[in-house]
């Protein structure tokens, strides 16, 4: 299992007067290997965050412009795989990209509770955390 | 003291500028030139309507937009990847574009902006006499 984080695409900022010429050359190495990096990593990636409360795990995904249709969530023990499709909007007959990824829950969830929502290009998955078994006190009549 | 940073100016060297100090985030986005008019996609996630903000002005079009959502305080983070900074896009475009007559459409975290080339710009046959 290997997490590939994903990294927002940075802005660059132009070159300013006043900087010295290794400025610009940090410059120009850090932009060879964003330009690395982001190519890799942009196309079906997208970023997710997992947060917690007592009674949920709630996973948010970025996903601006999929197709409702498409947006699949699905849950097999602890592993939530989230897959969509977008088009490009500049060319309406071209094949959509799939993105798709798997995050690991943190904890126990009832997978068959499982919720989402989509809003604004953000993805909401609701997990309901699998209630802690509690203590039962069982009286035995002694003859 | 004085004749060290004299001799190694690198010392009082301001530090270089770097992109990580910028607090907006780039938004990814597309540029398409249709036969009257550029087409601006940009991927807004979790931007609405009521925070976001394009302005026009001395030929640079800008586009502002924060995110609505905040997290709830009895939520707590296990694993981020996102930021909560704002989105911030400055394009140059010259004044060949018509800004009274720009579109604007956002759906689903993506916003779509249509910008007419302005009419001075627009390729015109000149009449020999």
């Amino acid at each position: 299992m290997r997490y590939v984080r994903y990294t927002y695409p940075v802005a660059r900022t132009a070159y300013t007067a006043g900087r010295t010429v290794w400025d610009g050359l940090d410059h120009e190495v850090n932009r060879l290997f964003q330009t690395v990096a982001t190519s890799l990593g942009s196309n079906s990636a997208f970023p997710v965050d997992v947060y917690n409360d007592k009674e949920n795990v709630f996973v948010r995904a970025e996903l601006p412009g999929v197709d409702r249709e498409a947006l699949n969530v699905e849950i097999t023990d602890d592993q939530l795989t989230i897959s969509a499709s977008r088009k490009d909007p500049a060319n309406a007959d071209s094949t959509a990209e799939s993105l798709s990824r798997t995050i690991t829950v943190p904890e126990p969830v009832q997978g068959e509770k499982v919720t989402a929502v989509y809003q604004d290009g953000v993805l909401t998955v609701t997990l309901p955390k699998v209630e802690a078994v509690k203590p039962r006190k069982v009286s035995v009549t002694v003859n | 003291m004085a004749l060290l940073t004299s001799l190694l100016p690198s010392f009082v060297r301001e530090p270089a500028v770097t992109e990580a100090e910028t607090d907006t985030i780039r938004p990814l986005y597309q540029v398409q030139e249709l036969e009257d008019a550029y087409k601006v996609t940009t991927q807004l996630p979790g931007v609405t309507k009521e925070r976001l903000t394009i302005t026009d002005e001395d030929g640079t079009l800008t586009i502002r937009g924060e995110r609505s959502w905040k997290q709830p305080s009895e939520w707590s983070p296990v694993y981020r990847e996102t930021a909560q900074s704002a989105f911030a896009l400055s394009l140059y475009h010259d004044n060949v574009i018509d800004a009274d007559k720009a579109q604007a459409e956002l759906k689903d975290g993506v916003l779509t902006l249509s910008l007419p080339k302005s009419e001075a710009r627009k390729p015109r046959k000149i009449a020999i006499g």
